[in-house]
């Protein structure tokens, strides 16, 4: 076993953890700490990839910026430290039962994987390649995108912005 | 890449993309810059104005032929204009809808409605015109939560609320699923353009993985019938349908689900349509079962649980679960005639679902009340109004005459044109028998049923305008519906959508 398989290992490990800790957990602070623990491990995996820039885009997005709002969100809005009610066996069953089969199938497939020829040096300057794609052929997608921030972002301050009529009613 | 290459591509042919993007832009900032009392109704009328720009600019573009920009990432042939042509009509339309709806009463975020109902369209639109994952991902995302952000916008409405909230959680599991999908097929081939991966699957080893191909085209499919609300995605529409205004219901119904078949046809077939499946048969063959029992199940489904509503929203969400199911039923068989049937019905099922929808939305306004009881005895009030309500639902069910009819004539001949799918056209017959009952329902309340309150519903411009549009088109598609084929035929240009741009 190189040392290659065995940082992938402990890396996949951490990260299945992470999202089952995530799933598991009652607090809604904890679930951020492990989801942390799983962004985290995935950027170590692309750089096991080589693609580092990848990696550092999710520690910078993922990681950071996304951490971040989670906690703000939980900060700003309200919610019953008691979980929520227990949900019945039989449905925990049927999902079990599917998420295995879903394992199964996908494994058995995964098993026969065969590629044709594989770029090598697809790591050698990495970020400008990526870099120039971007802005040259994928510019469309990329303006695209813009505007889909931007969507995001009115829409952001539409549904959280406080209406005048409810500020007066506060007042009185 | 040289500036002047990029500078060699005929950026004209966006035009349609590009007025739609500067009225949205226009019309945040005015919405911005407005005295904050000023009524923002009227931004209606300007986004309607950039609607029909960019449909003239579309007919203008029509004899082109296939143009493609950044390897194919914008690529312009028959199916992106034909389909182009259902959003822009479509969208239209819901703005003339738009403009009426004072159920809101005061008019906040009236203008973000209108800039997002444009950055809606433009996602779709650019789904309809590109044929790289990428782009298409973009626009499928644009459209998605551009429609999140308008089922919430009433914010007081608790209905309008839990509907959004319901909405993104879904929608953001459908994405999950379809990019999970889009992953193995961009893993396999290593291709984000379609006709490069088309053309990579026919590479013999990426063919040993073929169970994987059927997998991760299984699982696309799933992911994205979520945009076209059938099972295993349809539970969301109910709710959404029900909680989200009026003029953004009939946008869910009609342009968003169009966009949705639009991406699977062209994603699906377009990279699918040479790959060999696990045995001797081919890929798209071999799918076919599992395409025609989620059709089939949609059918069903929909039509039985609309027999049980009285609130009448929610008969029209399950009555287009029901719909969707028809109109998947000739790409789950993927005959010939595949293109035109699907093409024929979302066009007869936009006009007569935003006509029944402008219904709604007047009668419903004057009765504050959405149960389907607000409708008994419109005859006696207003009978031209029950009159084009009886129209658009008959239609719907598929009444000679119609638009619909002819539409699910076609449906029904290319699912029988394949063989070995009768059982498919079977269960189309016997659900579409169910569905009279819901929807001679609604005629009968409004022509056999004593009112229950007093009072003519008047009918204001916008939406006498839609409903004439609507009434017109639905009964010349139906007497002469070789006007809208003819059309396809000339413009419509198979060989275009399945071999790359040289």
């Amino acid at each position: 076993m190189t040392g290659e398989m065995i940082a992938f290992f402990i890396l996949a490990l951490v990260a299945i953890c992470g999202g089952v800790f995530m799933i598991h957990s009652e607090n809604v602070v904890h679930m951020v700490v492990s989801l942390i623990f799983t962004f985290l491990s995935i950027a170590g995996i692309y750089i096991l990839l080589s693609a580092e820039f990848v990696a550092v885009v999710q520690v910078l997005i993922y990681s950071g910026a996304i951490t971040i709002i989670m906690l703000f969100g939980i900060m700003l809005t309200k919610h019953d430290p008691k979980s929520e009610k227990r949900i019945a066996k039989s449905r925990i069953l049927a999902v079990g039962t599917g998420v295995v089969a879903f394992f199964i199938i996908m494994f058995l497939a995964i098993n026969k994987l065969s590629f044709k020829q594989q770029d090598v040096e697809l790591y050698v300057h990495n970020v400008k390649k990526i870099g120039i794609e971007l802005y040259s052929k994928y510019v469309i997608p990329f303006e695209l995108t813009s505007i889909l921030l931007l969507v995001a972002l009115i829409g952001a301050v539409v549904l959280a912005k406080k209406d005048e009529s409810e500020e007066m009613n506060e007042h009185e | 890449m040289e500036l002047e290459t990029i500078r060699s591509y005929d950026w004209g042919i966006m035009a349609p993309e590009l007025i739609i993007l500067g009225a949205a832009t226009i019309l945040s900032l005015a919405d911005l810059l407005m005295p904050k009392k000023a009524s923002r109704r009227y931004l209606a009328i300007f986004a309607f104005l950039g609607v029909a720009c960019a449909l003239v600019a579309l007919f203008m573009q029509l004899d082109n032929g296939v143009i493609s920009i950044l390897a194919d990432t914008y690529r312009f042939d028959s199916f992106s204009k034909a389909f182009k042509l259902l959003f822009l009509i479509g969208t239209g339309l819901i703005l003339l809808l738009a403009f009426d709806d004072r159920k809101g009463e005061r008019d906040e975020y009236r203008g973000e409605f209108y800039y997002l109902l444009l950055t809606a369209l433009l996602g779709a639109m650019m789904m309809a015109s590109s044929a790289d994952m990428i782009t298409l991902f973009v626009g499928l995302e644009l459209l998605s939560l551009s429609s999140y952000i308008m089922a919430g916008l009433r914010k007081r409405d608790r209905q309008s609320n839990e509907a959004a909230f319901k909405y993104v959680v879904n929608g953001g599991i459908s994405t999950a699923i379809t990019l999970f999908g889009m992953s193995y097929i961009f893993g396999l081939t290593g291709e984000t353009n379609l006709y490069a991966i088309q053309n990579a699957l026919g590479d013999p080893t990426i063919l040993q993985n073929q169970f994987l191909l059927v997998f991760a085209f299984l699982i696309t499919f799933v992911g994205l019938s979520f945009k076209i609300a059938t099972v295993p995605f349809q539970m969301w529409a109910p709710d959404v349908y029900h909680g989200a205004p009026i003029p953004v219901t009939a946008f869910l119904s009609v342009v968003s689900k169009a966009a949705g078949f639009v991406i699977m046809i062209r994603f699906l077939l377009v990279t699918f349509i040479a790959a060999p499946g696990v045995a001797e048969k081919p890929l798209l063959q071999e799918v076919q079962p599992y395409l025609a029992i989620l059709a089939g199940a949609s059918m069903i489904i929909g039509n039985l649980i609309a027999l049980r509503q009285r609130n009448i929203k929610r008969m029209f969400a399950y009555s287009s679960i029901a719909q969707a199911g028809y109109i998947l039923v000739p790409f789950a068989v993927i005959s010939g005639l595949m293109f035109e049937a699907v093409w024929f019905y979302l066009l007869a099922y936009l006009f007569m679902n935003i006509g029944v929808f402008a219904i709604i939305q007047l009668v419903t306004a004057k009765s504050g009340s959405t149960d389907i009881s607000s409708f008994a005895g419109l005859y006696r009030r207003s009978p031209w109004i029950a009159v084009c309500m009886t129209i658009f639902v008959l239609s719907l069910a598929g009444f000679p005459a119609t638009a619909g009819f002819i539409g699910k004539f076609g449906i029904f001949m290319s699912a029988l044109s394949t063989g070995a799918h009768y059982w498919l056209a079977g269960i189309m017959i016997a659900t579409t028998v169910v569905s009279y009952f819901y929807y001679f329902n609604v005629i009968g309340q409004m022509f056999f049923r004593s009112e229950e309150e007093a009072g003519k519903v008047s009918i204001p411009g916008g939406v006498l305008t839609v409903t004439a549009v609507c009434v017109i088109s639905t009964l010349v598609l139906g007497i002469l519906p070789h006007t809208a084929l003819e059309f396809f035929y000339n413009q419509f240009d198979l060989s275009q959508f399945f071999t790359p741009t040289k």
